[in-house]
């Protein structure tokens, strides 16, 4: 059934609808909707669970911690600051595999304090050994919430759902939202097999010496790399009982013979999607909508860029000193193409800074633009910084 | 995603070893790789003697966790689980919700040292006893950071050396008080919060016992001498730890939503320098120096300011204070 | 093969067990069995401590089979010993000693109530064995031997056996019906007694070495020693040990209005209490010994049971210690008085003992009888080979005389025992001894290293007053009533259960509940004799703490290599 409901609101009912067994969280803005609706969720009775009500981020994750090490389906979320005070526990979380899901409603990092939207808190944390998967409107965001336990419980992965605060968690949308036999379905009750019990008393969280800890890393990469199949899996299964797909790891659209490619995450697709039909520019390209950030699909945007001469990399996300993020990782990929594109990086929107439908011809024409940097933040405005700062 | 197990123990025998036979629920077993006298292992296996096998166990990083773990080995009998230093109080929320949420009786220990409990966990247990979550959280207080070579934490007795607090020509040894943990917690008004020592087992266990009855937030701070940490032979823990209590630095007391409830009478009070002068961590302390002798008579007041405090000075003998409760017969404790 | 990781590294409970931490270890705790110093100083050679760990685990049977191993006769021994086993107790030492004694009379009065009876001894394969005299030493030197599966022949002078028990201990220290329930268990053991026979009169040594594969002799001091005072003797002169023996016998004693009597031991305190109680007015003691006190050496002190000493006292007699006799002032040959003079045992130049008068120290006493008790000697009659002129015999320390095989000797015929407990002690050594000879092997006494007051941890005791024993008031004594009463059930246990349980193990659990590594095993509930606990070495990392907290010092720490 289509309704017209807030992000934030359609999320916490999607993950409702998923009968997680705990909820632990801490408010921030942008997440606060979430946690908000959630609770309202709780106190009608609509939900049942325990919802734990910490004191900070870093307790939110540790709850979930403890919940989901005992058996229970768990989640959370947050964003920026949140994200980052939970930081130790993300990587204590995805060392000891367990199937958490938490929604990061993405904010930018002070300081400057910030509280709207870009991708630097889920970048920060990209190292943690989760499952990252961005939005890029409600409807997937409502959709990826159901899917990422499906990922996570398979996977024994813990799974970050990415999307834009402000932009899509507050933000009304027409949703197709899921029956609830439907999810539970697509979703069987979990049954964690390391879970902690007194007759099966196992001990989670030991110390591994330098014999053994090169193999848990490693095995930690391969079970993300390998997650790609379900990830895959759970978007396909989705779609067959909903008709509805998220996209999988990523979706290329646009003409394929286009010499050119852009590649985005989050609600930014939907702003340059549109910005396209709008400013027909005279060469043709085509649009990479990365859903799945971590695992990295290589692979796939080997594929995606096969043929282009120019691939433009949108970041919402710096690291100074360096450049982007997204685009460095990016040219990791082509590297070694036969012909292999020119990669050009651009940071945009950060901190929430509006960006217009004339983005899509001011980056074609940077493209144009012979001797362009390989990295720029596109929209920044040098004239409101000092000359010695610019 | 094949489950592997790890090297599987010895076979069973046939018939029960000794070890097998034991009279008393198991919950930390031997092998662990604790120091020679270690208070706090004797600590955490008398705490799960009494609590016994239908517990979930969390644990601050510490000696604890670090001694009882080496993958792929574990001392532990009971589901146990270790996430970061200051977490034990958080994971502990969350293993109690699950269990709420399943509807299991189970009840859950958090653990922690000094470090985990007094200061980098304080924040995550304080919202632990606010939400009146039903963990019993047992702190073993070795009174330093003790995993990473003795530095001090807001635990460490006043005057007390360590590696950050060394006493020098311009210091004797830790500068502050020792962090009035206990007050802190009983602030909370929880239900029950006492501290009990690893040198009177009855006790200990019989406050285990109490903590566990009660359906709430409930705390416990196990006194747990530290031979390396204190610089005391390995064979005098007990005895160290009797000291600490029978002086006064050490009160064992229990506050029941806040308020005192029963203490332990000290029969006969020794003075502190008994105790201070079995360890090595107050050694500068009987330097022929006016500020030595400053300092211990600074740790007879707090000393006597406890005794005050908490009315801990006996009212004549009476079984259950420091020299009764661990009185023994011909076949078990007293009591 | 590589032991592989698992999922997020969990691992299996308790698989700490496949880490031996005991090769950590430098030292290692190991029990041991020390004797408790009650066990070291009884004459007799009773373990205490082990029979009182039984009354502990409420097993009085078992205590009582644990004690008559060594003493057949508790019920007798409770009564008359000086019990130097209360005056060696660590306990004396923390708040009061342990009354040994009492639940050793109530073990005793306990197997005489319910009938109790020793193992039944095996077939008499040992050979025959002749035992002379039937005192305490030669009683338990038959019952040993019988034990032991000998054959035994017990030959007495007397019609009745006991020696002294019966001849000179007054019934208000001994009642004969005890006395005689514990001989006529014993002699049920299947004893061949032969009264009324008197060795150099009815019996010839040589005969007896002829007919039997060894000869005990328990033969006592039966005469009495040459007294006077110099060169004086009274015109009514008796020694005390004849006027007790013919008191306890006939009931008569001469009534003289004072009397002193010269000597330290049992004898002189139980005369004159017979004669206080007689209604003599005046009655003295005369020692060249110390009383019992704080500071009093106690090699010095007067060989007596203690409660007796205080019993007499409280009776109103007059004990002068540290004096002699130096002069008797008669008038014809009645003595009218005595002059004494103050003595210590110094030593001399020569490092010998000497004892010295001290000059101006001379005390008259009014009294119209002087006796001595000063002690007896060997009747030499029919076996002058083995006496060469000596007052008593010459033994090792099993009996065994150097110049006579297969002859052995135990009692106050050694001059040096002067207890009853001494001449059970005797009487079970010599039945090794022979058992030994007969078997071609060394005899053997168990020795233990003595457990010091200092090796016990203190913390996990209450301090306890000793529990009292009744005793009859002094207008209420008789010549007949036993003055001491003895304990109930319930006062034996309580006062048991005050043993410290001196260097051997009390089964409280310390060692298991406190060792930081679970290297103590229980084996099982309660074992009073150290097996209850093991030590796994597996795990045991040697740190002490067992050792330390052990209240009874039980484990010590040695180097492990």
């Amino acid at each position: 059934m289509l309704e017209a409901l807030e992000g934030s609101q359609a999320v916490a009912r999607a993950v409702a609808m998923c009968r997680p067994e705990v909820v632990a969280a801490y408010p921030i803005t942008p997440q606060t909707h979430i946690v908000e609706n959630i609770s309202k969720l709780v106190a009608d009775g609509k939900l049942i669970c325990e919802l734990v009500s910490v004191e900070s981020e870093f307790s939110a994750a540790s709850v979930v911690l403890g919940s989901s090490a005992a058996g229970a389906r768990s989640y959370t979320a947050s964003s920026s600051q949140g994200i980052l005070l939970m930081t130790e526990v993300l990587f204590n979380i995805a060392g000891l595999r367990l199937p958490v899901v938490l929604t990061c409603a993405n904010r930018a990092v002070s300081a400057p304090i910030n509280i709207w939207n870009d991708h630097q808190d889920s970048m920060a944390v990209r190292d943690a050994g989760w499952i990252q998967i961005h939005c890029v409107d409600n409807q997937e965001a409502v959709d990826t919430s159901i899917q990422a336990f499906r990922i996570a419980e398979a996977t024994e992965l813990p799974v970050m759902v990415c999307m834009d605060g402000f932009v899509l968690t507050h933000t009304l949308e027409t949703i197709e939202m899921p029956d609830q036999k439907l999810v539970d379905k697509y979703l069987p009750p979990l049954n964690f097999s390391r879970k902690l019990d007194p007759r099966a008393p196992l001990s989670l969280g030991t110390l591994v010496g330098p014999e053994h800890f090169t193999e848990a890393r490693h095995s930690h990469h391969a079970a993300l790399m390998k997650s790609t199949a379900e990830i895959l899996a759970a978007d396909a299964d989705w779609a067959a009982l909903t008709g509805r797909s998220c996209g999988g790891l990523l979706t290329v659209e646009g003409p394929e013979d286009a010499r050119t490619a852009i590649i985005i995450m989050g609600s930014t697709v939907c702003t340059i999607r549109e910005a396209m039909s709008v400013y027909p520019t005279k060469r043709k390209a085509k649009l990479i909508k990365l859903r799945t950030f971590r695992p990295f699909p290589a692979a796939e945007i080997r594929a995606a860029c096969e043929g282009c001469k120019d691939v433009v990399v949108l970041e919402r996300a710096i690291s100074p000193g360096a450049g982007g993020i997204l685009g460095v990782e990016v040219k990791a990929a082509l590297m070694g193409m036969k012909r292999q594109p020119v990669v050009h990086e651009f940071a945009v929107g950060l901190g929430g800074r509006d960006i217009p439908l004339e983005t899509w011809p001011r980056l074609m024409d940077a493209v144009a633009r012979d001797g362009e940097p390989s990295f720029s933040i596109l929209d920044v405005e040098l004239e409101k910084l000092p000359v010695e700062e610019r | 995603m094949n489950k592997i197990e790890p090297a599987a123990p010895e076979a069973p025998p046939q018939e029960l070893s000794p070890r097998d036979r034991q009279p008393r629920w198991r919950g930390l077993e031997a092998g662990h790789r604790a120091c020679q006298g270690c208070g706090e292992a004797l600590a955490a296996r008398l705490v799960l003697e009494a609590a016994g096998p239908d517990v979930v166990v969390t644990n601050a990083t510490g000696c604890l966790e670090v001694f009882t773990t080496p993958w792929p080995q574990s001392a532990w009998r009971v589901p146990w689980l270790h996430s970061l230093f200051e977490n034990s109080a958080a994971i502990a929320s969350g293993v109690e919700a699950a269990m709420k949420a399943k509807g299991q009786r189970t009840k859950v220990i958090a653990m922690g040292g000094d470090g985990g409990t007094f200061d980098i966990g304080f924040q995550a247990l304080s919202g632990m006893l606010e939400r009146m979550h039903n963990v019993l959280y047992v702190c073993y207080d070795n009174e330093a950071y003790m995993n990473t070579g003795i530095q001090r934490s807001g635990s460490t007795p006043h005057a007390a050396m360590t590696t950050t607090s060394p006493p020098g020509k311009e210091r004797m040894g830790k500068r502050h008080m020792k962090k009035d943990l206990l007050s802190i917690i009983a602030a909370h008004h929880v239900p029950y919060a006492a501290s009990t020592s690893v040198s009177f087992p009855a006790d200990l266990r019989r406050k285990v016992r109490r903590a566990l009855d009660i359906e709430g937030p409930t705390f416990l701070l196990v006194h747990s001498p530290c031979p390396l940490g204190w610089g005391h032979d390995a064979s005098r823990s007990i005895e160290i730890g009797r000291l600490a209590v029978e002086c006064g630095l050490f009160p064992v007391v229990e506050l029941e939503r806040g308020e005192l409830g029963g203490v332990m009478p000290i029969r006969e009070p020794r003075p502190v320098t008994e105790y201070l002068k079995l360890q090595n961590r107050f050694r500068h302390l009987f330097a022929d120096d006016h500020r030595a002798r400053e300092e211990r008579e600074h740790l007879q007041a707090l000393a006597d300011h406890n005794i005050d405090k908490y009315h801990l000075r006996g009212d004549g003998a009476d079984p259950l204070d420091t020299a009764g409760i661990d009185t023994v017969r011909r076949g078990g404790p007293l009591r | 093969m590589a032991t592989l990781l698992t999922r997020g590294a969990y691992a299996l409970p308790g698989t700490s067990l496949n880490f031996k931490t005991g090769t950590w270890r430098s030292e290692k705790p190991q029990h041991k069995h020390w004797a408790a110093p009650c066990h070291s100083a009884c004459p007799a050679g009773e373990d205490a401590q082990a029979w009182l760990a039984k009354v502990q685990e409420h097993k009085p049977r078992e205590a009582w089979e644990a004690l008559t191993r060594v003493n057949p006769m508790p019920a007798v021994t409770g009564r008359v010993c000086p019990h130097p086993c209360e005056s060696a107790c660590n306990r004396g030492q923390y708040d009061e000693s342990i009354t040994i004694h009492g639940v050793e009379r109530w073990l005793g009065d306990q197997a005489i109530a319910n009938r109790w009876t020793y193992p039944e001894a095996p077939k008499g394969a040992g050979g025959r064995i002749a035992v002379v005299g039937a005192g305490p030493a030669g009683l338990s030197a038959a019952y040993h031997l019988r034990r032991r599966g000998f054959e035994v022949t017990l030959f007495d002078a007397m019609p009745e056996a006991g020696g002294l028990l019966r001849s000179a201990i007054p019934l208000t220290r001994l009642p004969r019906d005890v006395l005689d329930a514990e001989i006529a268990r014993i002699m049920g053991l299947g004893i061949d007694f032969q009264p009324r026979h008197a060795l150099g009169r009815d019996l010839r040594l040589d005969d007896l070495r002829s007919s039997y594969r060894a000869v005990f002799l328990g033969i006592g001091a039966g005469k009495s020693r040459e007294w006077s005072v110099d060169g004086a003797v009274p015109g009514d002169y008796a020694d005390g040990l004849h006027l007790l023996k013919e008191w306890i016998a006939v009931g008569g004693i001469p009534m003289p209005k004072a009397v002193a009597i010269h000597g330290g031991g049992n004898t002189a305190v139980d005369l004159a209490r017979v004669w206080k109680r007689a209604g003599v007015a005046e009655v003295h003691v005369i020692t060249a010994s110390a009383l019992p006190g704080p500071g009093a050496d106690p090699s010095d002190v007067l060989n007596v049971v203690p409660r007796e000493l205080k019993e007499a006292i409280e009776e109103g007699i007059v004990f002068h210690e540290h004096r002699t006799i130096q002069r008797l002032l008669m008038r014809g040959s009645k003595v009218v008085g005595l002059e004494m003079v103050r003595l210590r045992k110094l030593p001399d130049g020569k490092g010998r003992m000497a004892r010295v008068a001290f000059e101006g120290t001379e005390t008259v006493l009014h009294v119209d009888m002087v006796v001595p008790a000063i002690g007896e000697v060997v009747e030499p009659t029919g076996i002058e080979s083995l006496m060469h002129g000596a007052n008593y015999f010459r033994a090792d320390a099993f009996g065994r005389l150097k110049d006579a095989e297969g002859v052995l000797v135990g009692g106050d015929s050694r001059g040096d025992r002067g207890t009853v407990s001494a001449a059970i002690g005797d009487g079970r050594k010599a039945a090794e001894a022979i058992d030994a000879m007969l078997s071609g092997r060394d005899a053997v006494e168990e020795r233990r290293d003595v457990v010091t007051f200092d090796k016990l941890n203190l913390h996990y005791f209450e301090r306890s007053r000793r529990v009292a024993l009744s005793e009859l008031p002094v207008e209420k004594r008789t010549d007949v009533d036993e003055i001491e009463g003895g304990y109930s059930p319930a006062e034996a246990s309580r006062e048991a259960d005050r043993c410290l349980s001196c260097g051997n193990c009390l089964a409280c659990d310390n060692c298991w509940t406190l060792c930081p590594d679970s290297a103590v095993l229980k084996m099982k509930e309660i074992a009073s004799d150290g097996s209850h606990y093991r030590f796994d070495y597996d795990y045991c990392k040697g740190c002490g703490v067992c050792a330390v907290e052990c209240p009874c010092g039980f484990i010590e720490m040695v180097a492990d290599d």
